[in-house]
């Protein structure tokens, strides 16, 4: 059988596990000794496993789980919170340090069974076009912190998004951002739960105002309120280009309506 | 590359075999933990569901070594042999399971709930159950039995199951008011009719008969067994929609070590067959082998391997060279019977099409008189076009089988299938194999809704067994089940409809084009189907059905309950609402002034029926509570609400448009002349029985419904009557679960069987009692003289079984109907349109069902409410989504989008009795007749909402938002 084919929009068609071929379990105990493994095997970091963030379309791959490096929780203070990499989904969406808007984008991501495995390390890294989790993080400015190659570095998560490369032989260890300020979403799906075809965040604080849209682009992106008509969404049999760009408009517009924001 | 993993498993430290890259549920499994169940490789089904650390997560996408360290808990910790945790009391009180497939999962998930949060509210359980996918219950039953067992457990009264009697409408001053008040959302509610007999078992809400073995997870299913040493098979899938396969080379994949046998076209013999699971002689067209030298849809078979694991097995695919021709392929209806159009059939010995050069699998013409006359005599005519499309019965359970030799060099297949009997017929010439010579075991089954009426996979394990001498198992992927098992026919539907002043029809015409993909198997008989059911719910003097049923490069559809009335009653439904639209008219009183009634015949069915009948026979409806149900589902609904502005337009809210629909569904229960089912019974020493039945419970409840109706016959409890089905050399023969036949087809054959061990009791009871027999009756497990002594039935049982005059109380009988009396449904929906975006949002679904005397209304309301989901999913977001080569690019859930718990609309169903004399203890069909409404129900409520009428399914944003910015 033909391997599943990834719509144009990416749509999650996650790969048989046994296309995977996985030649080797390691669970280092320390954070150098998996960015060792990560760099000098060429070995994939492994989150909570519901979908493996880099198909290699069926090479040979050794595999690091993440689990034993301390890498799990929340850490708030003067208003930012910082959220371990392998932080579960379901944690997010219980934690009453987080903005409603990201709990409830997290409670979106994935039915319970897999949100109680899935990590925010994994979504950003996974960096899946229609997550709104991964937009609602956009919407609040993300930053991930990210280990190995030359040690520790700091990218917006909306960056990362767009240069996969940056994600490379490293580590994603934590995802920080402020939690103050209005943010209000939407989304237009199939189903109440179902993964929306868009999504629209918007965040404002008296730094300014960002929104984030999912289902408009190859990733999740950042988009001008003024500028929605020049997306170029890849269409799929849910949404076409046109339909997308149409959602986006109508999202847009309620969102930032909904905090107080202007077009 | 085998090492292994240490894992803490319901509190004991286990060292079990695991490769690197193995699941944990394929760890689990293989030790015996058969709780953990196969719905995907990719989580979101939650069949395999486990607790880790007290959390629940899909053991397919947890690596076994992820597990290390932690502490893991299946169903099996839950309670021991005999014992019942309250959860696993509570999933079987209210009725939750049907199949039980991903029934440990749903109970591990509310235990994980309940330890968190020991009252959780409603959404909170639904929020728990996520992860479980059930494509069989509509979750209402599931949530409600969480919610009871936190009840149960925090020491409160939980919720009455007991059935709730409605008063009925007809004839009545009570008004149309919706209040649902103080009703318990689970409780059957039934409308007595005065015609019904009193009874003491049928009727009731018994507990399901196998509700042990499903609430425990213990091993059931067919694939619930130890495969060490068992060959693991795998198929090669075509990966083009239309080709020539020039060359195939198996001399790799043969040479890789751990491969017994590839088979394809070039080693297997050449015979033809239609794979449908139907009765003998299978309908034409034979136009299909095991193995071909042409490949027809993406997804056809092309070859298939045997080896040691599956890792090998998928290696040797791999390796398998075949060199295609490729050829122009064709997917639409209407462009695959145009001039020029790309032959999918021209082999030579190819039989029994209609015209394969024109892609035309059959022609059908039927009617009742002259339509063009018909029509000349109406004031208006109309004419409307509907597109239906495909979708996929997506049991959780998947196709799987297992072939073996027996010790007597039989050939033995266990499979999860709906035709036992069926299977062991058409597999038997594919195999070179007499009958006589093959026995085929159907364990439970983990849903089927048609996918297992047919003959999908038997053939290829039972080749591979014999070519290899070993036991070879073949279980399906979720996307191989998608592509390569079998859909619903796509439809392209035009009525002409003609109506005099006064509202009346005066003829009404249905044109189809059915969609049956590269092969016939049910294209014959689903359009036959369409047009029975299409043209018998209103009254017309004059009808005709022209259909042509062609071949495309599309996966192939097949059996899907609804089995082609769906599509019909989305197009009539549709029709008859706008209609009633352009002549001013109330939707529900035209259709009324035109519907089928008491004593009315059914008379386009003489010529689309498929069964033995007297063609001079006409039948006539013997039963309806159509009345009544409209009456109730408006009730329930709210109809009055349509002409509220203050409902209908939400102030606080201005971009949402709120709307009702209407759809009414008439269905057949059981074809006529043709379907058959056998049942036996016999005594045990203590005054139990054993009932054998060919009909195959595929979650639907019906063992348990047979076994009360044999319990009230002979006078004893459902506990006392030990249900098998079925096994071809064990139970009598029976077509199996389909077309709505079980209860009132194989249930007539259990009366039968029951009646005559019932006059075998009482003959032995009027010896021991000393008086004549006909004064005895039985109940309460025993027999009664009219003095009011008694004699118990294991009393009976010893004295016939050991001490005098010994015979074995027993009775075989079995039953065909000359009849096909119709079920009746009034089906309601209420919706919210986005009206800037077009998404729809569902609220609530009400269907009121005549479905004669449900003989138990918790599982007759389970049918209900998950044929309800089902027909949503169809209606509203599942459609099968292909590229331009034909390959699906949605073959997974999530994508591939079914209903979960936590955004389900509210479902209420209420079961209008009326007593249908031809049935048993008054029965009539209820399993199919909750796919016929929806789909319409849901469309009209779009147009109530916002005015847009829109003539295709499925209802999603983009589809809804286009037709209101053309309007």
């Amino acid at each position: 059988m033909a391997p599943a084919v990834l719509t144009a929009a990416g749509i999650e068609t996650r790969r048989r596990r046994s296309s995977q071929v996985i030649t080797s379990y390691h669970r280092p105990h320390d954070l150098d000794e998996a960015v060792r493994l990560i760099t000098e095997r060429d070995a994939v970091p492994l989150g909570g496993g519901t979908s493996l963030t880099t198909d290699r379309g069926g090479t040979p791959t050794e595999v690091v789980d993440l689990q034993a490096l301390g890498l799990a929780g929340f850490d708030a203070h003067d208003g930012v919170v910082r959220v371990g990499s392998m932080t579960t989904l379901q944690a997010i969406a219980d934690a009453d340090e987080m903005p409603e808007v990201v709990r409830d984008a997290a409670r979106r991501e994935e039915p319970r069974s897999l949100r109680n495995a899935a990590t925010i390390g994994g979504a950003v890294a996974g960096a899946h076009p229609e997550s709104e989790l991964v937009a609602a993080l956009v919407a609040f400015g993300a930053r991930a912190t990210v280990v190995g190659g030359e040690g520790t570095s700091e990218h917006a998560v909306v960056e990362l998004l767009a240069d996969p490369a940056l994600l490379s032989g490293r580590i994603v260890t934590a995802v920080s951002f402020a939690t103050g300020g209005r943010a209000a979403a939407d989304r237009t799906g199939r189903t109440p739960m179902d993964r929306p075809i868009v999504s629209v965040v918007a965040h404002r604080s008296p730094d300014g105002t960002r929104v984030a849209a999912s289902g408009v682009a190859p990733h999740v992106v950042l988009v001008a309120p003024d500028a929605v008509a020049d997306l170029d969404p890849p269409p799929d049999f849910r949404g076409s280009a046109e339909y997308r760009r149409h959602l986006a408009s109508v999202l847009v517009g309620r969102v930032l309506a909904r905090i107080g924001g202007q077009r | 590359m085998t090492s292994s993993v240490t894992l803490r498993i319901n509190g004991e430290e286990r060292t079990l075999p695991s490769r690197p890259d193995e699941s944990l549920r394929s760890v689990l499994r293989a030790a015996g933990y058969y709780s953990v169940r196969f719905g995907s490789d990719t989580g979101e089904t939650g069949a395999a569901g486990v607790l880790v650390d007290g959390r629940l997560v899909s053991a397919d996408v947890m690596l076994a070594s992820q597990a290390e360290g932690h502490e893991i808990e299946t169903v099996e910790g839950l309670a021991g042999p005999g014992e019942m945790h309250p959860i696993q009391q509570a999933f079987i009180d209210t009725g939750a399971m049907q199949s039980g497939y991903s029934a440990p999962a749903m109970i591990l998930a509310a235990k994980e709930l309940l330890e968190r949060k020991p009252n959780p509210t409603q959404d909170e359980v639904r929020d728990a159950l996520s992860g479980v996918l059930d494509r069989e219950s509509g979750y209402l039953r599931p949530v409600h039995a969480v919610l009871r067992a936190a009840a149960t457990m925090l020491g409160e009264d939980p919720d009455d199951v007991s059935v709730v009697h409605l008063d009925q409408l007809v004839d009545t001053d009570t008004d149309v008011h919706h209040d649902r008040e103080g009703l318990s959302d689970i409780a059957p509610r039934v409308v007595p009719s005065a015609d019904v007999p009193p009874t003491r078992v049928v009727g009731h809400a018994e507990a399901k008969t196998d509700a042990i073995k499903l609430v425990k997870g213990n091993p059931a299913f067919t694939d619930d067994t130890d495969l060490d040493g068992a060959l693991i098979a795998k198929v090669l899938y075509s990966p083009h929609a239309h080709a020539r396969i020039v060359a195939i080379d198996d001399g790799e994949a043969l040479a890789l070590p751990g491969v017994h046998a590839v088979l394809h076209h070039g080693n297997v013999r050449r015979v033809r067959y239609a794979s449908g699971g139907q009765s003998y002689p299978n309908p034409l067209p034979y136009d299909q082998v095991s193995f071909d030298d042409k490949v027809r849809y993406v997804g056809d078979r092309v070859a298939a391997v045997a080896a040691e694991t599956e890792e090998i097995a998928l290696e040797a695919l791999d390796l398998i060279d075949v060199t295609y021709e490729v050829l122009p392929a064709v997917f639409d209806e209407n462009e695959a019977i145009a001039e020029g159009a790309p032959v999918i059939h021209d082999e030579p010995d190819m039989e029994g099409a209609h015209d394969a050069s024109r892609n035309i699998v059959h022609h059908l013409e039927a009617a009742t008189g002259d339509i063009e006359a018909g029509l000349a005599a109406a004031d208006r005519v109309f004419e409307q076009t509907f597109r239906v499309h495909q979708v996929q019965q997506t049991p959780i359970e998947p196709h799987v089988a297992i072939a073996e030799w027996d010790s007597d060099e039989r050939l033995v297949i266990t499979t999860s299938t709906q035709v036992p009997f069926h299977v062991r017929r058409m597999v038997a010439p594919l195999l070179g194999l007499p009958v006589r010579r093959i026995r085929i075991i159907k364990p439970r089954i983990g849903g089927g809704f048609g996918a297992k009426q047919e003959m999908l996979i038997e053939d290829i394990v039972g080749h591979l067994t014999i070519a290899t001498d070993r036991r070879v198992r073949l279980e399906l992927t979720r996307e191989e089940e998608f592509v390569s098992s079998r859909t619903r026919h796509p439809q392209t539907i035009t009525y002409r409809t003609g109506v005099d002043a006064d509202g009346v029809l005066t003829g009404q015409e249905m044109r189809v084009i059915g969609n049956t993909g590269p092969y016939g198997t049910h294209g014959l008989t689903v359009q036959m189907v369409s047009g029975l059911r299409g043209l018998s719910s209103y009254n017309a003097p004059v009808k005709a059905f022209d259909c042509d049923v062609v071949y495309t490069n599309i996966p192939v559809p097949g059996a899907y309950r609804g089995y082609g009335a769906p599509q019909a009653l989305f197009a009539l439904e549709c029709h008859m609402e706008d209609i009633a639209a352009e002549l001013g008219m109330d939707a529900i009183e035209f259709r009324r002034k035109n519907w089928t009634k008491v004593g009315d015949p059914i008379d386009i069915a003489p010529q689309l029926g498929e069964g033995d009948i007297d063609e001079g026979i006409m039948p006539v409806i013997t039963s309806s509570g159509l009345e009544e149900c409209v009456l109730q589902g408006m009730r329930a609904i709210g109809w009055d609400r349509r002409n509220d502005p203050n409902w209908t337009e939400p102030t606080d809210r201005p971009h949402i448009r709120r709307g009702l629909g209407f759809a009414m569904a008439m269905h057949g229960t059981a074809i006529p002349g043709l379907d058959m089912g056998g049942a036996s019974l016999k005594i045990n020493d203590d005054g139990s029985f054993n009932l054998l039945v060919g009909a195959t419970d595929l979650g639907t409840g019906s063992d348990t419904v047979l076994a009360q109706i044999a319990a009230e016959v002979v006078g004893v409890g459902v506990e006392d009557i030990i249900v098998y089905s079925s096994d071809t050399d064990m139970t009598p023969f029976d077509t199996g679960a389909y077309a709505s036949s079980t209860t009132y087809i194989s249930g007539m054959a259990v009366k039968r069987a029951a009646e005559g061990v019932r006059e075998q009791i009482i003959d032995r009871a009027a010896t021991l009692l000393g008086v004549p027999s006909d004064g005895i009756d039985l109940h309460s497990g025993a027999a009664w003289a009219e003095d009011g002594r008694s004699v118990t039935l294991g009393e009976i049982a010893l004295h016939t079984l050991h001490q005098s005059a010994q015979h074995q109380i027993m009775s075989t009988a079995s039953y065909v109907s000359p009849e096909s009396p119709p079920p009746y449904a009034a089906q309601f929906a209420e919706v919210e349109v986005d009206i800037e975006t077009g998404q729809v949002t569902v609220q609530r679904l009400v269907m009121a069902v005549d479905c004669g005397v449900p003989i138990n209304p918790v599982t007759a309301s389970g049918q209900v409410e998950g044929g309800m989901v089902q027909a949503l999913g169809y209606a509203h977001c599942e459609e099968m989504a292909y590229d331009a080569d034909g390959r699906m690019v949605n073959a997974s859930f999530g994508p591939y989008k079914i209903y979960r718990s936590d955004e389900m609309p509210e479902l209420e169903v209420i079961l209008v009795q009326t007593m249908e004399e031809s049935g048993p203890f008054g029965a009539k069909a209820i399993a199919e007749i909750p796919k016929d409404g929806v789909a319409p129900a849901l469309r009209n409520a779009i147009a109530d909402a916002t005015g847009v009428r829109i003539d295709a399914i499925p209802l999603t944003p983009e589809r809804v938002w286009r037709a209101m910015q053309a309007s």
